[in-house]
């Protein structure tokens, strides 16, 4: 009986459903209905137990549906999430290096370092430096673990030198790095494109103004820090070959360059690569070097198109 | 009321009577029963080691200090009996000066501080050199500190520490410090400006005026003062300077080797650098700063030591801080120019493109 009810109740037959109900109260009724009862009373009886059957039909058939629906959502939702990540996949493309990702690995983790152990120094007053310096293990430790730190970028930014000349890589991106007249055209057709005046984005290659940017920013900071810094290393040196004054120098620029590079870490570098909301929290890119297609296709039209070219080049037969 | 119970009152009454009559002269005949030998001039006594010991008590003058109502069984209480058998215990101030006293002596904790001072603890530690109260006070000539015949009248405080600590006092008096205070400069440091008086502690104590922790701010006491220092053309930012080095940084973290004022200028011969003996003239620098910066040569007094970037009077390195000041706001207003306007058009791309403009309440909340 109960597919039936099922069959009618999801063809909304609601004629066929209680049809069907007060044929299951009749039978049930079959014989049991007292000698003393009336017609009238019997048929009574027979509405009641009738709509009483059909109540219970109902709530099953809705228990069922709901158990179907259910089974058929998480069936979707799972396949789309598969749909996904099998897009996902397809839909990323390598643009960066391992060799230049570990690089930046190397960079950034002896920047963190000096940052850490650094800056607590210059803003000595605030409680904030008290502590970490606390936590670090002392004056006594951090100096040591800042040293530590301008080894690993001293070595980093000659490796990159190194590697820049080395490597074919290296010397094909170095080239793509270098601002051209283009740049500074790019730049202005992106403010005003921001402005509104200009109703398209300016079309980036390998490298846009604002990467090249960050990557001289470097250079400058880099030469500044290192060298400012191997100043205050070997102070008894440098005073006895230059003088104090050259000392002091040394110290007023290591301070001030200190707070600029970090400042422009925290919110131009940050800001590009994690707090932009098309980025938010943060792109995965640093670590596996990819950068989806619809990204690609946004922010490196020119580079994208090269690709492209290449890849169908590649693939034909 | 008469009979025998009023003769037992009276009787008790003539008693008392005269035994605070005799007691009274007792008591006023006591100083002049001493001074029957101690009042003469010239009652010494030879000790065993050669040394003499002066006897002689002036009673005028005891009658000009602070104690000029007091007796000499006040003080020296153990003397019961004329001549007396034993020599007297020294004098032990703390019967009147305490916490709480009814006499009137002043109510000051001293006493505590001095029981914890380097001089307390080694007196309570049995050292016979030790300095009591009488030592830098004086015994029968007591006067306060403001009246200038008084040993502890602040110009008078390098002699009296001096009669102890004598090398270090020509050392005080040879500084610029000792010189002003012997020309009657009021502002000029002595002893107990920088040591303290009852609280002075070793410098090795980390709650000492003088230990390496705490020298910076205890010459600051006089040295960031505007007001004293413009009259002696010294430049008040000295201890800013200091504060602002690495001398200074790694002091405040704790690091108790790097220098302090007294590591450079020493601490009791300070001379100015324009003295060809002070430690800080130019030709005395490479042997100054050897002592922690072996090899240190003439070219360490090549620039200045005490630097403020932010003024003109630190020459090339206040065009670099310039420098970097402007170079640092430039940058970062270029940035935050390109991030806002990346922003806006963000914003209204996303409005032209029909979306909800951000923080708006999207209609699918709506009840």
């Amino acid at each position: 009986m109960s597919e039936a009810v099922k069959k009618a109740w999801s063809d909304q037959d609601t004629r066929a459903v209680s049809e069907i109900v007060q044929q299951a109260a009749s039978s049930a009724l079959q014989g049991e209905i007292p000698a003393a009862m009336t017609a009238d009373q019997a048929d009574r009886l027979r509405e009641a137990l009738a709509s009483e059957l059909a109540g219970e039909v109902a709530l099953d058939v809705r228990r069922a549906a709901r158990a179907f629906f259910e089974e058929e959502r998480r069936r979707e939702k799972a396949a789309a999430k598969g749909r996904a990540k099998a897009g996902r996949d397809a839909d990323m493309v390598e643009r960066l290096s391992l060799h230049v990702r570990l690089q930046h690995m190397v960079l950034f983790s002896s920047c963190i370092l000096l940052i850490l152990t650094g800056l607590p120094i210059k803003f000595h007053e605030a409680a904030v430096s008290v502590f970490l310096i606390d936590i670090m293990g002392g004056p006594d430790v951090t100096r040591v673990l800042h040293r530590i730190g301008a080894v690993a970028l001293t070595f980093i930014g000659l490796y990159h030198l190194f590697y820049c000349l080395a490597f074919e890589e290296g010397r094909k991106t170095f080239g793509q790095l270098i601002p051209k007249p283009q740049d500074a055209k790019d730049a202005l057709h992106q403010i005003l494109y921001f402005l509104g005046i200009k109703k398209d984005r300016p079309l980036f290659g390998r490298f846009s103004y604002v990467e090249k940017f960050d990557y001289w920013a470097v250079y400058w900071g880099m030469v500044v820090m290192i060298t400012s810094g191997y100043i205050l290393w070997f102070k008894d040196v440098t005073i006895n070959q230059f003088g104090k004054f050259v000392f002091d120098i040394g110290r007023e620029a290591h301070s001030d360059e200190a707070l600029l590079a970090t400042l422009a870490i925290v919110i131009w570098h940050f800001y590009n690569v994690h707090f932009n909301p098309h980025k938010f929290p943060g792109s995965l890119t640093w670590l596996n070097g990819k950068i989806t297609l619809r990204e690609f296709k946004e922010e490196h039209p020119l580079e994208y198109e090269e690709w492209k070219a290449s890849q169908d080049k590649g693939s034909a037969p | 009321m008469t009979g025998p119970s009023m003769l037992r009152l009276r009787r008790i009454l003539w008693v008392g009577l005269v035994a605070a009559a005799f007691a009274t002269a007792a008591y006023a005949q006591e100083d002049v029963r001493c001074l029957s030998c101690h009042g003469k001039p010239g009652f010494r006594k030879t000790l065993p080691s050669g040394q003499v010991l002066e006897l002689f008590v002036d009673p005028n003058l005891l009658r000009l200090s602070v104690h000029k109502d007091k007796h000499c069984v006040d003080c020296h209480a153990d003397v019961s009996e004329v001549p007396h058998p034993v020599t007297p215990q020294p004098v032990n101030c703390r019967r009147c000066h305490y916490n709480g006293n009814t006499s009137g002596a002043p109510q000051l904790a001293k006493y505590l501080e001095f029981e914890r001072s380097v001089h307390g603890k080694a007196l309570a530690a049995g050292n016979p050199k030790a300095p009591t109260c009488q030592d830098c006070h004086g015994s029968h000539f007591i006067l306060p500190g403001s009246d200038p015949r008084s040993r502890v009248f602040r110009a008078n405080i390098p002699q009296v520490c001096g009669t102890c600590h004598l090398k270090i006092f020509a050392e005080y008096e040879a500084s610029i410090h000792g010189k002003a205070l012997a020309k009657g400069n009021p502002d000029a440091p002595v002893c107990t400006s920088c040591h303290g008086e009852h609280n002075i502690e070793k410098p090795e104590e980390t709650t000492s005026t003088v230990n390496p922790r705490h020298v910076a701010n205890t010459c600051a006491k006089c040295h960031d003062k505007v007001v004293i220092m413009e009259k002696y053309g010294v430049n008040a930012e000295q201890v800013a300077t200091y504060e602002e080095s690495f001398h200074g940084i790694a002091n405040e973290f704790g690091v108790l080797k790097a220098a302090n004022c007294a590591s450079c200028h020493t601490a009791h011969d300070i001379l100015p650098p324009s003295d060809p003996r002070s430690s800080v003239n130019p030709a005395n620098i490479p042997k100054t700063c050897g002592k922690c910066h072996p090899g240190a040569n003439a070219n360490f007094a090549n620039g200045r030591i005490h630097i403020d970037a932010k003024d003109k009077s630190a020459g090339i390195v206040y065009w670099v801080a310039l420098g970097f000041k402007i170079l640092t706001l430039s940058t970062l207003a270029g940035l935050f120019i390109h991030i806002g306007l990346d922003l806006y058009r963000k914003i209204r791309n996303h409005q032209k493109a029909g979306g909800a403009k951000p923080g708006a309440p999207s209609s699918e909340i709506q009840p």
